[in-house]
Formats: structure tokens, C-alpha cells, sequence
């Protein structure tokens, strides 16, 4: 497998009026994207996601280390950048143009024109569902029209490499669908695709892998195979009170998502799955469901970053 | 050539789209209109209302009224916009998807300086365009002499242009760019002064004194004079189909663009590793 993007101890130093205003928003970043996956980029805000993705762009410079894309280090050069499309973070086109003429526009700067041109706004168009809107200015567009049309600029060349930073922010469910299932078809295409994202229920169904930046920092990077292993069971319970929440606890079994007296308790790997049912019987609670579990990525991203925190803390 | 033209392609592409959004600006339109509202009104008003009591001092006063509202009218427009294509981009943060294509920064920049310039020239045609018509009308005579002074004019805007443009690569607002922009307009009319200045410094024998000479006389090599780029006088005071006289207009055209080739140059170095 060839590495699409790789960045090694890549740092970042925005520099404030004084020293003591410096922000350190990256620190010896070692990020590697492989061709033909999508790549979830997690992190909480201001963890430094969409100051790496500047940077793989040429719009800022690394204060150290490197980036390598396609195997080239002129990142920001014309070269490089003509195999990537780019969705910026918040969606800002010149919006006294039509949404294909914009489409027009950004195509000219790939240096399309024609036929080809036309047919790749044809196309794209067609894909993000915005041939409707097309004669119409962008002023006019609503928010996820106004991302839709964004993710078309970022298409319109059929680059080699996405770079979407936060694509689905600003639309609604059944638009999250849609170009969730856009960017898979992309990546069945061959294409490589790095996503910039807060939805982690997302990114958890179409990313091949995911890092997860703290501070400047990657704490976890991998597979979502490698990075989920912990496998516990839950017991879905009724019948729980305060007391119980606390006398289950000492015995090592969590009680989460408690709405009322129904609650789900998360089965640790100190006690076995028969001791926990065995305390929920001497608990007197109604017995609904017993299951095992992956931990959801939000439940990886909780831990990672809680732990993160904390130790920052300390 | 291949190469020499697909370098400018993406230029020329921003500086069409970078004119058609700029002549959308609503300062830039209020801007037009009022200048040409006070040409309109000074050169056609007055002889409505009596044309048999026109005099001369009435033609003079004229001309003087429209050359003063296209300088500064023109000039105005000039800094506004130089100012704003490139921060305004900034704001908006069109220029992040654009930045984001193959094209380099130098070509970026390119095409805002044309497309400013495409603006410049248009308004700087229309309001010239009206005061050739009135003038034409009045005295019944082709006011070429009106041609020459807008190529002049022309360039004295490019070089405000240039240096107003590299101050707003530096800076993330307009605002700035206009001040310095307002800043070279004046001092770059007032360069005679300051040679004067320097001339009459120097006789005390006192430090402050020098130093003041010493400081007119290097903001008198440095800047350029615009006044050199004036027909004014001449306009108001003679034929309006004479050829210029008491001013070289090729001279004239290399100096002002050789100054706008450094003011360029200057924005190309600030923006070149401007992080964004
Ligand atoms: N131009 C700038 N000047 C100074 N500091 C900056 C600048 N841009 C970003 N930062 C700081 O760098 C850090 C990382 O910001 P960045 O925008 O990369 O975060 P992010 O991960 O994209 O966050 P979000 O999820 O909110 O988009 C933050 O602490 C931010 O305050
Ligand atoms: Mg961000």
C-alpha cells in the first residue's frame, strides 16, 4: 500500500506579540494516509486539525518538519496541489456568481476548459445534487446548498486526493446520508480522502482509519479494528434506583445511559458476564437484554481524549 | 510562449472575476456616480440655464471643477479598490479556495493587481468618456488633449495603485492600505514642497534642523511626484486639441511604470510566505 500523505514531526508555532502568546498548535506530528482510504481526523476544537490541513495546502508553512504528498515535498507548489481538492472549513464563495459558475471558475484554475470542463461540471453537479440550483446565485443558497456546492469545487478536477474539512457540518440527515455515500463511492474509486470531523458516528461508518489529535498531539492513529478492541458485554437492566447505581458500582459493574429506572450496565472485564447477572438478580432489577459490544469511536474518542486532559492536568 | 501564456491563464482568469465582483461594490458604484453626477451637473447645467451669458472664466471654472472630481474621484476609486481585493479576500475567505488550487502566489497576485486595474481604467474611461462629450459640446472642438491627460492619469493611479496593493498584502483589512493610500496620493502631490522644505533647513547649524532637511530630502528622492502626471494647467488654460506640451509622455509612462513595478514586487514579497 503507497502512502498518499505523510507528515513526520510535523510542529506549528503561531507566534503572538510576546513568547508567553505563542500557541503551540501542533507538536512533532507523525500523520500517515494511505492511498485509497478515508481517513478520519478527529480531535476536539482547537486541537489543531484544520491548522495541519492548511499547512498540507501551502496556506501556512510548518514552523519544523515535513510533509510528503505523492511522494513530493513541494507541498503548496502547483504541481502538488493539482492532484488535491479542498473543502475549507465553513463554506465562503464569491457569492455573486452562479453555483456553476463557480464550478466554472475553479475549473479554469485546474486548468480545464471545453468540453471537459463542461462535462465535469455536468457531473458534479449531478453527484452533490445541485443541478437544480445551478443557475441560481450563491447569495440565494442556504447553508448545506452552499456545502454542497463546496464539495463540488473540491471534485470538479477528479483530484487523486480529498481534503474535506468538516464536509458535513450544516446539513440535514438525509444529506449526511447522501454524501457520506458520495465519499465512499470515492474512495471505492481509488481515491484517497482525509476528513476533518466532530461526527463521529460518521466518520465510525465509512473511515478505514482515524487519528485523534489532542493539543498538537496524536494519540491514537489506526485502523478502527486496532483501535476498538476492547470488547466488553452490556446488561440492558430495569428497575434501578440511586442506591442501586452506587452498590453496583463498588461491585464493578457501570451504569450508563440511565434513563429512569431502565439503565444499561457495562459489564467490565474484571467480573465475568455470569457475576453480573448474578448481582443484578440479588439487586432484584428485571433482566431486559444481555449483549456484547464493540466501544462505539466516541466511546475510543471519550477515553482518549479524557485521558489526555487529565494527564495535561496533573 | 506555451509556457508564457499558461502562466498568465490563471492570472487573467482571477482578474476577470476579481473586475466582476469589484464593479459590484456599492462604494465604488456611489463613488462613480456622484463624480459623474459633478461633471454632469457643472459642464451641462450652466449653459442650460443662459448659455448666451457663458464667459470664459465660466468654461475655465468648468474645467477646473471636472480635472479636480476625476483626480479625486479617480483616486479615491484607485485606493478603495487597490485596497480591498486582496484583504477583502481574506475576510471572506474566498482566498483559501482559491490559494488551494495549482496556482502559485505570484500568479494570485497577478491576476488581483489586473483585475484592480481592469476597474480602475473603466471608471476612469466613464468619467473621462462624459467629460470629452461636454467639453466637445460646448466649444465644438475634439478636446484630445483631454486624451493624453487621461493616459497620464492613468498612470499616476498605477503607481498609487501598486504601493496601496503591497501595503494590503501586509494587512488583513482595508483600512490601512486606504490611509497609506491617501498618504502617497498627498505627499506624492506635494513633493515640490518638500524640496522646498529641504532647501530652506539646514540654515540654523542646529541637529533638528539637518535632520529635518535630511528627512524631506529622502522622502523627496524616494517618493514619486505626481504632479509631473498633470495637464491641469494646461486643460484649463489652453486649446483643448493642442498636443501636451512641457511634459514628456513616454518618460512619463516608463517612470510610472517602473514605480509600479517595485510597488508589485514589494506586495509579491510581503505575500510570498504570508501565512493565511
Ligand atoms: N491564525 C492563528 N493565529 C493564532 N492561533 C491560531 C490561529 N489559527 C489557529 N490558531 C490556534 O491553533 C490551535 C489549533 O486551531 P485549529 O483551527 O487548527 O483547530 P481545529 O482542530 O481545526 O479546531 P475546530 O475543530 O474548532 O475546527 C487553536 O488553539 C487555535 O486557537
Ligand atoms: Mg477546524
Amino acid at each position: 500500500m503507497s502512502i498518499a500523505i505523510q507528515t513526520s514531526k510535523l510542529t506549528k508555532v503561531y507566534e503572538g506579540s510576546f513568547r508567553a502568546q505563542d500557541v503551540h498548535a501542533l507538536k512533532e506530528l507523525d500523520l500517515t494516509i494511505n492511498q485509497g482510504e478515508i481517513y478520519g481526523y478527529l480531535g476536539p476544537n482547537g486541537s489543531g486539525k484544520t491548522t495541519t490541513i492548511k499547512m498540507m495546502l501551502g496556506l501556512l508553512f510548518p514552523t519544523s518538519g515535513t510533509i510528503e504528498i505523492l511522494g513530493s515535498s513541494h507541498v503548496g507548489s502547483a504541481s502538488v496541489k493539482r492532484n488535491i481538492g479542498y473543502l475549507p472549513e465553513g463554506a465562503y464563495y464569491p457569492d455573486f456568481l452562479k453555483g456553476e459558475e463557480i464550478l466554472e471558475y475553479y475549473g479554469k484554475l485546474y486548468g480545464l476548459g471545453g468540453k471537459d470542463l463542461r462535462r465535469r461540471m455536468a457531473e458534479t453537479l449531478e453527484l452533490v445534487g445541485m443541478t437544480h440550483a445551478r443557475k441560481r446565485l450563491l447569495r440565494g443558497y442556504s447553508k448545506g446548498m452552499r456545502q454542497r456546492i463546496g464539495l463540488a469545487q473540491a471534485l470538479i478536477s477528479d483530484p487523486a486526493i480529498l481534503i474535506l474539512d468538516e464536509p458535513t457540518t450544516g446539513l440535514d440527515p438525509i444529506a449526511r446520508k447522501e454524501i457520506r455515500d458520495i465519499l465512499a463511492n470515492l474512495r471505492d474509486k481509488g481515491k484517497t480522502l482525509l476528513i476533518s470531523s466532530h461526527e463521529l458516528l460518521e466518520v465510525e461508518l465509512i473511515c478505514d482509519r482515524v487519528g485523534i489529535l489532542f493539543e498538537g498531539v496524536l494519540q491514537a492513529q489506526g485502523t478502527l479494528d486496532e483501535l476498538l478492541q476492547q470488547r466488553d458485554v452490556t446488561v440492558d437492566v430495569d428497575g434501578v434506583d440511586d442506591a442501586a447505581v452506587s452498590k453496583l458500582a463498588e461491585k464493578g459493574l457501570q451504569v450508563e445511559d440511565r434513563v429512569q429506572s431502565r439503565a444499561k450496565l457495562r459489564v467490565a472485564s474484571a467480573i465475568t458476564a455470569y457475576e453480573a447477572l448474578e448481582l443484578c438478580r440479588a439487586f432484584d432489577l428485571k433482566l431486559i437484554g444481555v449483549a456484547p459490544r464493540r466501544e462505539t469511536l466516541e466511546e475510543l474518542f471519550v477515553r482518549i481524549v479524557g485521558a489526555a486532559q487529565s494527564t495535561r492536568r496533573q | 510562449m506555451g509556457a508564457f501564456i499558461d502562466f498568465f491563464r490563471g492570472p487573467w482568469y482571477i482578474a476577470v472575476y476579481t473586475y466582476r465582483e469589484g464593479i459590484r461594490k456599492k462604494t465604488l458604484i456611489g463613488f462613480l456616480i456622484l463624480s459623474l453626477l459633478v461633471i454632469f451637473g457643472a459642464s451641462f447645467i450652466s449653459s442650460y440655464l443662459d448659455p448666451t451669458s457663458e464667459t470664459d472664466i465660466d468654461l475655465k471654472l468648468i474645467k477646473d471643477i471636472c480635472v479636480a472630481t476625476i483626480s479625486i474621484f479617480g483616486v479615491l476609486i484607485t485606493i478603495f479598490i487597490s485596497a480591498s481585493v486582496v484583504p477583502g479576500e481574506i475576510e471572506n475567505k474566498v482566498i483559501y479556495t482559491i490559494l488551494s488550487k495549482p496556482v502559485r502566489r505570484i500568479q494570485y497576485l497577478l491576476g488581483k493587481f489586473i483585475g484592480a486595474q481592469l476597474i480602475i481604467i473603466v471608471n476612469l474611461l466613464l468619467m473621462g468618456v462624459l467629460f470629452f462629450a461636454a467639453l466637445y459640446m460646448r466649444q465644438g472642438i475634439l478636446p484630445t488633449l483631454l486624451l493624453w491627460s487621461m493616459l497620464l492619469t492613468y498612470f499616476e493611479f498605477l503607481i498609487i495603485s501598486a504601493f496601496t496593493f503591497a501595503v494590503s498584502c501586509a494587512s488583513t483589512s482595508a483600512v490601512v492600505p486606504t490611509i497609506i493610500g491617501l498618504f502617497i496620493y498627498i505627499t506624492g502631490n506635494l513633493t515640490e514642497f518638500l524640496k522646498d522644505v529641504q532647501n530652506r533647513a539646514g540654515q540654523s547649524g542646529k541637529w533638528f534642523d539637518d535632520a529635518i532637511g535630511w528627512i524631506a530630502n529622502a522622502l523627496y528622492q524616494v517618493l514619486p511626484n505626481l504632479q509631473n502626471f498633470s495637464l491641469k494647467t494646461q486643460i484649463i488654460n489652453g486649446q483643448p486639441n493642442d498636443p501636451p506640451t512641457d511634459v514628456l509622455i513616454p518618460n512619463l509612462m516608463a517612470y510610472g511604470t517602473l514605480y509600479a513595478v517595485f510597488g508589485f514586487l514589494l506586495a509579491w514579497v510581503i505575500f510570498w510566505r504570508k501565512e493565511m
